[in-house]
């Protein structure tokens, strides 16, 4: 029985050493990386004369959807085939499987983990406390100098185009990225209302473009049998709670954004204001009328394309690429009638704009490529990551290989048939992700004659007229930079007033909560902090202002 | 343990000479014991490892629930804020919603699917047709080995306005179209409907096997006495599998607060937060997409903390109820 007690009190022993043993083991990695990182702050600038492409580097990004269609990696891809070419660097990528949230979770992970590759490309204008603090942590390096002295190509643009320096510059005065700049304004709007052109000619009618007539005629669809099978089960309208909480269809022709505006200089939050109220009494009445798709809540893709191809919808908010685009492609051979045509962003009265719309900044965070603290070689990589900035670069990273996926026609790049006709029968946009990175993001200044071959049908052309003119945007926010200790606080107050808020949306819009519910829910949403939040926003704009 | 209490006095009052001395003498039995019982160490080893690697390790990290963690100061450097994580949890819009949420779906599981292997296991009991029993089982423990994505993706397509079960019950009694994934009140019933359907079959066989261990002795003298199949049932299966069941009770209440968060993940919306957020779900949310780790420590230590009360709880009155318990 002694001897028991004793086996029992030296094998607790054992096991305590062996904890002891595994974790002083990983305690010290952790501070050896430490070292590592603060070794990399402190590096006197090489001469840029000396300096060459890296050998080989790791970088991390996100496999865009058109690009896996063919491919495994960017590797396989024309235009990091042909800049292996030129520049002789090895690319190690790494992707992260799934999409959306999978990729927050997965970026997350790899930061906490400490194990970085060279190059991370994510939206680094938004992570979690803000691109300042991933600078003095260590995990990203600041860019001003590297840009300067091996980076021409992207130091003359942004000099050459001071706003949009600006706006990839923090309030701290660090820039942090290799950002992805829109080169044009066509570039910037791609979003907006989109009908069924066929069904209004089938009735006689004309483009709704205030709230009224987008009552009559989403009315006139409800009681039509387009697809004559005898029941009524025509969806007229589709708008996801995503989209009115973060661009704003309908919304923008009460004067307002769901989210944080810009009210000349003055912060405001869209969905405590009284117009946010008689927005949301007309989304519930289209609802209990069964002209806003009772699915509206819970929609993904594979719904969404089958309501579109099966005749069921009438109208939805979607991209020109993406949605027009698309559905004209699919159904081009199945009903030839079949005409999805952009229509303007509603107002409250005819000849009004809507105050806010869809339209993106030159620069907005998203597919920005920063440069890990742990990386050895940053002036290397900075140099080769410039290459997408020069003349040459901008060709192959827009068009890919000339005399493959475009041709040189009176000095403008015209797509081969490879791209706009493939002979595997790809679509467009999966043809171009196969050769060039444009047509979804990345580390380049994006070209206008990208959009003007890509948007190729005429419906497409028009939506982006159409829905550029027809809004004033001027209450947008800038993308501003929230700094370290304001993301916490902001983040904090915003994680659960967002999950109150979305399901607040929905249940609203749905009946379920009546709107006279509307002055607790403005109450609770202070109560949660949102003033605080505002406060946080606004000093991030008089600070953005005074860049 | 007595005899440790008496033990330990003279083990410290001894002198540092006869403790090297004890120690060397215990180091050899060790070594011993050791030679003699190799196999055995190296047959028990693996799993030592495996709760010194993926249990007992991790718990070094804890720590984070009491710091500001940042990954580049590491668990060590991080600043210490006490018990703020915890009390800003406490103080949460979401806290009691998640508390009731996590509650309810736990006793639910409890009080519906964990008796339904039972009585599955008892139905069966009685079958005589072999071929119909076999059948049976093997169609009913068949949805066990399917994935729980796919368990989803059948439920939201059965579920659907124009999906299998609408159809059903506007053919037979005229029902407009329920969309049941998007309305919170439905979730509850979605959940523990089809954790049933997937795993009544498997944990029925348990059951089964403590039935046929009960002595076929007792039934032929219960028929003596003229017990019918009724009583036979309630006098001696019952009786028979009781200490499988309260085992196995108990070591669901340790698993109380833990209630399928994956699955959650996958059939939640906005729409069904109000019914389907729990705390597993909010800890997921807050850690991993916000990447808040400290705070998401802190609420499943919370959690953690709560199951193991209730383990020692439960466990508490199965010592005092009958002699069935896990320590």
């Amino acid at each position: 029985m002694i001897m028991w007690q004793k086996m029992k009190a030296l094998s607790v022993l054992l096991l305590l050493l062996l904890i002891l043993l595994v974790v002083g083991c990983s305690s010290n990695d952790t501070a050896g990386e430490q070292e590592e990182n603060i070794d990399g702050e402190d590096m006197e600038l090489k001469d840029p004369g000396e300096v060459g492409y890296p050998e080989e580097i790791t970088y991390w990004t996100e496999l865009n959807a058109s690009v896996a269609q063919t491919s495994q990696t960017l590797n396989d891809v024309g235009v990091y085939q042909e800049l292996e070419k030129i520049t002789g660097t090895k690319v190690d990528f790494k992707h992260p499987s799934g999409e959306g949230t999978d990729i927050t979770e997965q970026f997350n992970l790899m930061i906490a983990s400490g194990q970085l590759p060279d190059v991370i490309e994510y939206n680094w204008r938004t992570v979690p406390n803000g691109p300042d603090q991933a600078i003095e942590s260590g995990t990203i390096i600041r860019l001003n100098e590297l840009i300067e002295n091996y980076a021409p190509n992207l130091n003359r643009y942004l000099n050459e185009n001071p706003e949009v320096k600006k706006m990839v510059t923090t309030d701290a005065g660090n820039m942090y990225s290799f950002p992805f700049l829109r080169g044009d304004e066509k570039l910037m709007v791609f979003m907006g209302m989109m009908i069924r052109q066929d069904w209004l000619d089938e009735l006689d009618l004309e483009k709704p473009s205030t709230i009224s007539e987008w009552e009559e005629v989403l009315t006139a669809f409800k009681n039509t049998d387009f697809n004559g099978n005898g029941e009524q089960d025509v969806i007229p309208l589709l708008v996801q709670p995503d989209d009115i909480k973060n661009i704003g269809p309908f919304l923008g022709a009460y004067g307002i954004h769901a989210q944080f505006y810009n009210d000349n200089g003055t912060v405001k939050y869209g969905s405590i204001q009284p117009e946010f109220k008689e927005f949301l009494t007309t989304m519930n009445k289209w609802y209990e009328d069964g002209l806003l798709d009772p699915d509206f809540a819970a929609i993904d893709t594979t719904l969404l394309d089958a309501k579109v191809t099966n005749n069921q919808l009438g109208s939805l908010f979607g991209y020109t690429g993406g949605g027009i685009g698309k559905y004209m492609g699919l159904m081009q051979d199945r009903d030839p009638e079949f005409s999805l045509a952009p229509t303007a962003h509603p107002s409250l009265k005819e000849g009004e704009k809507a105050a806010t719309a869809q339209r993106a900044h030159p620069y907005e965070g998203f597919h920005s490529v920063a440069i890990s603290g742990l990386a050895e070689n940053p002036e290397e990589i900075v140099k080769w990551l410039d290459y997408a900035y020069s003349e040459e670069g901008h060709m192959l990273f827009n068009f890919g290989i000339e005399g493959e996926s475009y041709d040189m026609i009176d000095g403008y790049p015209t797509y081969s048939e490879e791209i706009t006709n493939n002979p595997d029968g790809l679509p467009m946009s999966d043809a171009l992700g196969k050769y060039i990175r444009a047509s979804y993001g990345g580390p380049l200044v994006q070209d206008v004659r990208y959009v003007e071959q890509y948007l190729e049908l005429p419906e497409q052309q028009e939506a982006v007229e159409i829905w550029g003119e027809t809004a004033e945007n001027e209450i947008n926010m800038p993308p501003t930079t929230l700094n370290a200790d304001e993301s916490e606080e902001y983040s904090s107050i915003m994680s659960d007033l967002d999950t109150y808020y979305d399901e607040m949306l929905v249940r609203f819009i749905m009946g379920e909560e009546p709107l006279g519910h509307f002055d607790n829910f403005v109450e609770t949403l202070k109560g949660m902090g949102i003033e605080r939040a505002i406060e946080l926003q606004q000093a991030a704009l008089d600070r953005y202002m005074e860049r | 343990m007595r005899k440790t209490k008496q033990e330990a006095p003279t083990f410290q009052a001894n002198s540092k000479s006869s403790l090297r001395e004890k120690m060397a003498n215990f180091n050899e039995k060790v070594k011993k014991d050791f030679k003699r019982n190799k196999i055995i160490y190296l047959m028990v080893s693996p799993v030592v490892l495996y709760y010194i690697v993926f249990q007992y390790g991790p718990m070094y990290g804890l720590q984070i629930a009491f710091k500001d963690y940042s990954p580049v100061l590491g668990f060590l450097g991080s600043p210490w804020v006490g018990f703020d994580h915890f009390k800003e949890f406490f103080n949460s819009f979401f806290f009691w919603r998640l508390l009731k949420n996590t509650i309810i779906l736990s006793f639910y599981s409890l009080i519906f699917a964990f008796p339904a292997g039972i009585i599955l296991a008892l139905l069966l009991n009685e079958v005589r047709s072999k071929m119909f029993k076999r059948t049976v089982q093997t169609v009913t423990y068949m949805p066990h080995f399917i994935s729980l994505v796919v368990i989803v993706g059948i439920l939201f397509d059965f579920t659907a306005r124009d999906g299998v079960i609408n159809d059903i019950l506007g053919f037979l009694f005229g029902i407009e179209p329920i969309a049941f994934m998007q309305q919170a009140e439905w979730f509850r019933t979605l959940f523990i409907g089809s954790d049933i359907w997937q795993n009544v079959g498997w944990s029925s066989i348990i059951f089964l096997a403590a039935m046929s261990n009960i002595d076929t002795a007792l039934y032929e003298a219960a028929k003596m006495d003229g017990a019918g199949r009724f009583k036979q049932m309630f006098h001696i299966t019952l009786p028979g599998i009781m200490p499988t069941v309260v085992i196995l009770l108990i070591l669901l209440i340790g698993k109380f607060m833990t209630v399928g968060e994956e699955k959650i993940l996958l059939m939640y919306n906005p729409t069904t937060y109000e019914t389907a957020d729990v705390i597993g779900t909010y800890v997921y949310r807050k850690g991993i997409l916000e990447s808040n780790f400290s705070y998401s420590a802190a609420v499943g230590l919370f959690k953690a903390i709560i199951a193991f009360t209730l383990l020692v709880i439960a466990n508490g009155i199965a010592r005092k109820v009958g002699d069935t318990k896990l320590w």
